[in-house]
């Protein structure tokens, strides 16, 4: 028996709000694009092949449906939501910290291109294949490679430059 | 071969070389202290990325997104005009608190994650017993369970089992519940186990969560409801699971997400 096409969506639904959280910098947009994305999709499921990975197609839909939106968007953002960040008062200053690590991480994906953005969550964040990321990205599997290599040593080099890695370690041996 | 450059060590750290190139790059490895510690930081920075973005895993889906998952046609769908919503947010607007992202950030940060170890000598793999009838309704009766093991006439003399020292009972500490005992039992011929999570929220009530070692294979996360008990049943890596409440089911389903998350961890 198939499984239908909502219960795979609700299956789904985490990781393609993660996914969309990482593309869009942004907790609102992000549900904005997962929610245009499942809509697409029930509109489309005659669409999807059978035998094929459910979330693979989903990833590709948010990212399509993104990529238009870069498009035909102004390039001025809305102004930011920064619902996740947060902070409780109440927090030990450790874990403060370690939030604000973890928004410097955030902040710097923000600071790469789209394609790079996006090759990242899928491959670093979501742990798929460069193979998977490939086909849902469109472009060969030797360009997902120089995408992820682009965005790690860029990464790492923002993260370097704000303190973030040293903390997060630090962080890491005080807990443990 | 001469020095891997980043984006070969980065294929190497993602395991998505060859066995001859995999190997050479060991060798260079284990010769050079400087690429040794370049290989730290990009592993390094990935775990961070990770953790950055596995609290989404942990949030509430929101009931808008549920909603759009089951389509226009479902019963109570609540969608919302994204282009309506979007308006409206271009208005200035008080924010709003997100309590339940601290406790989750932090785990994921502190690597506080906490899995469930079921391991063979808690679960071991069986053959269904031949001369046990299935019953395969047996998740739905869960609701049964339920109401039988958390009514207070007959909670109070509930005894539960006593789980092996090395045993990691997942935590729902964030939601409000508090691990109270486990039993294990025979399930469709199988082992499984039943651990109850207690609240002094009313609104909320205890929830039951089912571990069944078997499955017909994964199977995304079905509702269902028994009187007023809410069922929601998923099948992942040879494991049947469930949640049963009283809660309403968004809440159950933002519980789901987090014992996946848990479970993943085994």
């Amino acid at each position: 028996m198939s499984v239908s096409v909502s219960d795979q969506l609700i299956a789904v639904l985490p990781r393609m709000r993660r996914f969309a959280r990482g593309l869009t910098g942004s907790a609102v947009e992000a549900d904005d694009l997962v929610q245009a994305a499942c809509e697409r999709a029930l509109t489309r499921a005659h669409q999807f092949q059978e035998g094929t990975r459910f979330d693979s197609w989903m990833f590709r839909i948010v990212q399509t449906i993104w990529i238009d939106q870069l498009r035909a968007r102004d390039t001025r953002r809305e102004e930011a939501e920064d619902e996740g960040v947060h902070l409780g008062t109440d927090e030990p200053g450790r874990r403060v910290e370690a939030r604000l690590a973890l928004e410097e991480v955030r902040n710097a994906l923000q600071d790469l291109p789209p394609e790079q953005r996006a090759a990242l969550m899928l491959v670093t964040v979501d742990g798929l294949s460069y193979k998977e990321a490939a086909e849902i990205a469109g472009v060969p599997v030797g360009t997902i490679m120089s995408r992820l290599a682009r965005a790690r040593v860029a990464l790492q080099a923002r993260l370097e430059a704000g303190g973030s890695l040293r903390r997060s370690t630090e962080d890491v041996k005080a807990d443990g | 071969m001469s020095k891997p450059t980043d984006e070969r060590l980065i294929a190497y750290l993602d395991g998505e070389l060859g066995d001859d190139e995999r190997a050479q790059i060991a060798h260079w490895l284990e010769q050079d202290a400087d690429l040794r510690e370049r290989a730290g930081e990009l592993s390094e920075s990935a775990a961070l990325l990770r953790a950055a973005f596995d609290e989404v895993l942990r949030e509430p889906v929101p009931e808008r997104l549920m909603a759009a998952a089951h389509g226009p046609a479902a019963a109570g769908a609540t969608l919302v005009d994204l282009a309506a919503a979007r308006e409206q947010r271009a208005k200035p607007r008080t924010r709003e608190r997100r309590w339940w992202v601290a406790p989750a950030a932090a785990a994921a940060i502190a690597g506080l994650i906490v899995g469930i170890g079921i391991s063979r000598s808690v679960l071991p793999e069986q053959p269904a017993a031949t001369n046990v009838t299935p019953a395969p309704s047996f998740v739905e009766n869960l609701g049964g369970y339920y109401v039988h093991y958390t009514n207070a006439d007959t909670s109070e003399g509930t005894s539960f089992d006593k789980l092996p020292p090395n045993f990691r009972v997942p935590d729902l500490k964030p939601w409000g519940l508090e691990f109270r005992g486990a039993r294990f039992l025979m399930a469709e011929g199988h082992e499984a186990m039943q651990l109850l999570y207690s609240t002094d929220n009313k609104a909320l009530g205890p929830v039951m969560v089912f571990v069944g070692n078997f499955s017909d294979g994964d199977r995304g996360v079905k509702f269902s409801t028994s009187g007023n008990v809410n069922v929601l049943s998923w099948r992942s890596h040879g494991h049947t699971y469930a949640i049963t409440g009283t809660v309403n089911t968004n809440y159950l389903w933002n519980i789901h997400n987090d014992l996946a998350y848990q479970f993943d961890g085994i």
